[in-house]
């Protein structure tokens, strides 16, 4: 089943997806990235509904790069969460809702800050240390509670996302096999090998 | 389709033997006396049926029984718990511990595992070493010595208030102080009082009248009680543990 | 209500009123944020405090900022609470039967001829039905306990710092008994010169 895990550090996000694309009980493909980059420093995990959550992502990663090539300048991550909280929130209550949730990971370069956002299908937005979506957050968020720092750097970030990805590869049966792993900080955008 | 022939439709007709007939109870344990109340309103969904049944019942000089929930099946427990004292009082005579009360309830309820007695049980009195006690049921046996309990409509009320007024919850005691672990009686009666026309304002299903017994440790001195209006003594004996009842008018607005 | 989780409490003072909600956010049993404010500055004197669904919280926030910004664009004034509690309750009417699932709160001090302050506090129900209370409002999944809780501590004419106790340990003692709500409060004490705010830890649990 789908999961997708993030966290902050000092100084950046990490964002974790599964890469499983599956229709019912059948896996179509081990091998889907479900981690967009909407601009230099901004990361969108997405999950739910199959065909919804491409459609809104693409939507999403468009009007975000529209807003860039018209102002010169990108969204910061706490404008664009609140863009995208408000398009599904307008969606919900429109005739064909999209059911997608999101996990939003962001580095503000102008005051250096790292941020994430913890998106739902209804509109809920938090900005949240750390946070999970799928079945994946019953086993994670209690693993985050007790080992999330939000000052630690890159390699214990992903000593505690590994934490989290093994314990839900162990106790999950319907566990996701194989995840892709994304960081952003000052530097941009950068998959890690996992 | 007839409508006047419903042989055709397969029909379900259900016997519900229980229902909710409202009020509140509430007990404190203070160091050697104990206060349990309840209000005195009866009603089955918006319609009041009195507004004088006592909830609240003396069954020894140092026991109190407060059963919510289904009246008639109260007044049933109450009955049979009372008839079981007095088998014990002809067995061993002398009254029945506080404590073995308890337990005598846990098993009356627990008897009716699969028809249970749908009341919420709040026992009260004092305690063979003097201590005033508080023991509170859930209606198939469950049950705990507590401090204070509220229970019924308004239990949802109460019980976050005496939280903070009795345990002291979201309070910090000022340096080199630390809260009572007991009130005094005077407090107590206070408390119980703003707890009822607390519950009387914003609770349909509560007022009428009030009524509190209270029952005082052997040797202990009325602490007030001599003042106080529409006070009567319940006990059998003037040497031993001492009950005495207060009733009140809730408020009527 | 109950699908999010959260709770919200305003009361009057003397010369000053008091609002503040719980931080929890929740995705029915699981947890989700321990920091989700419900409560927002309206202006420097009125506060709007919304419980229920969170994501109709946020929308309805946007959309009162909206709404409140065109009103001192058109008045020419900063808006009075009684005229927004009414702003407050038609904008959820317009919604009458596909409803925004969220019950307000509101608190602010209003001027007099005489150029006093008065406090001013009102709840409304999911559709805008409003209650003008002299004493305290409450709404959320703890209402039931927070009634019960404030019928008990408050009184009349509380002084601010007397007032913050009271809304606060009404608040802290109502959510400890409710599963939906908790992990902290805030609480903002609205004078006539300034907005005392203050952060609560709770029993965190």
């Amino acid at each position: 089943m789908e999961c997708s895990f993030a966290l902050t550090g000092k100084g950046y996000v990490l964002i974790a997806a599964d890469t499983t694309a599956a229709r019912s009980i059948v896996k179509m493909k081990i091998d889907e990235d479900k981690i967009k980059s909407l601009g230099p420093h901004l990361l969108m995990a997405y999950s739910g509904e199959p065909g919804d959550t491409t459609q809104f992502a693409e939507y999403i990663e468009r009007n975000i790069r529209l807003y860039q090539i018209r102002n010169l300048y990108p969204l910061r991550p706490p404008s664009a969460a609140s863009w995208i909280r408000r398009a599904l929130a307008d969606s919900l209550r429109s005739r064909k809702p999209y059911s997608v949730n999101l996990l939003l990971g962001g580095y503000d370069t102008s005051n250096h800050t790292p941020s994430l956002y913890w998106i739902d299908y209804l509109g809920t937005q938090a900005e949240v240390p750390f946070a999970c979506h799928g079945y994946g957050s019953y086993f994670a968020l209690s693993l985050l509670d007790r080992y999330h720092d939000p000052e630690a750097n890159l390699e214990e970030g992903l000593a505690v996302l590994r934490r989290c990805i093994d314990e839900v590869s162990k106790r999950l049966v319907v566990s996701p096999g194989k995840y892709r792993v994304k960081v952003v900080d000052k530097d941009g955008i950068r998959e890690i090998e996992f | 389709m007839n409508p006047m022939n419903t042989a055709s439709h397969p029909q379900q007709r259900q016997f519900n033997p229980y229902t909710e007939n409202g009020g509140t109870i509430l007990a404190i344990a203070g160091l050697d006396f104990s206060v349990i109340a309840g209000d005195t309103r009866q009603s089955e969904g918006y319609n009041i049926q009195t507004r004088y049944a006592p909830k609240v019942f003396r069954l020894t000089d140092r026991a109190v029984l407060a059963v919510n929930g289904f009246a008639a099946d109260g007044n049933m427990f109450v009955k049979k718990v009372k008839q079981r004292l007095e088998w014990y009082r002809h067995a061993h005579a002398k009254d029945m511990p506080l404590h073995a009360i308890a337990r005598l309830i846990q098993t009356m309820l627990y008897a009716r595992r699969f028809f249970p007695y749908y009341v919420y049980n709040i026992l009260g009195g004092i305690e063979d070493d003097g201590s005033g006690a508080v023991y509170s049921f859930d209606p198939v046996g469950s049950y705990e010595r507590e401090t204070c309990r509220a229970a019924g409509a308004a239990q949802s009320l109460v019980q976050p208030f005496l939280d903070n007024q009795i345990y002291f919850k979201n309070q910090q005691p000022a340096l080199g102080t630390s809260h009572p672990a007991h009130l005094p009686l005077p407090q107590v009666l206070r408390l119980v009082i703003d707890s009822f026309t607390g519950a009387t304002e914003r609770h349909i299903e509560v007022g009428d009248g009030l009524e509190m017994f209270v029952v005082l440790a052997k040797g202990h001195d009325l602490a007030g009680l001599e003042g106080i209006a529409g006070l009567q003594e319940m006990s059998t004996k003037s040497d031993g543990e001492r009950i005495f009842v207060i009733r009140r008018e809730l408020k009527k607005d | 209500m109950e699908y999010n989780g959260g709770s919200v409490i305003a009361m009057v003072g003397k010369g000053c009123v008091a609002i503040g909600s719980d931080l929890r956010l929740g995705n029915q049993a699981l947890t989700v944020a321990t920091n989700f404010e419900k409560v927002f500055p309206v202006t420097d004197r009125i506060y709007i405090g919304m419980s229920g669904l969170a994501t109709d919280v946020a929308t309805l926030r946007e959309q009162f900022r909206f709404r409140v910004n065109m009103y001192t664009i058109k008045e020419e004034r900063e808006i009075e609470p009684e005229s927004f509690a009414h702003l407050v309750s038609s904008t959820l009417y317009e919604r009458r039967f596909g409803p925004y699932f969220i019950e307000p709160v509101m608190a602010g001090l209003w001027k007099t001829q005489a150029g006093e302050y008065k406090p001013y506090i009102a709840a409304a129900d999911l559709i805008g039905c409003l209650n003008f209370a002299k004493d305290f409002v409450v709404a959320g999944t703890a209402s039931e306990k927070l009634f019960g809780v404030a019928e008990g501590l408050w009184e009349p004419d509380l002084e601010p710092e007397d007032l913050f106790e009271t809304i606060s340990q009404t608040l802290l003692n109502g959510v400890d008994r409710d599963a939906y709500s908790g992990w902290g409060a805030v609480i903002h004490v609205i004078l006539p010169d300034k907005v005392i705010t203050r952060t609560l830890k709770g029993r965190m649990d």
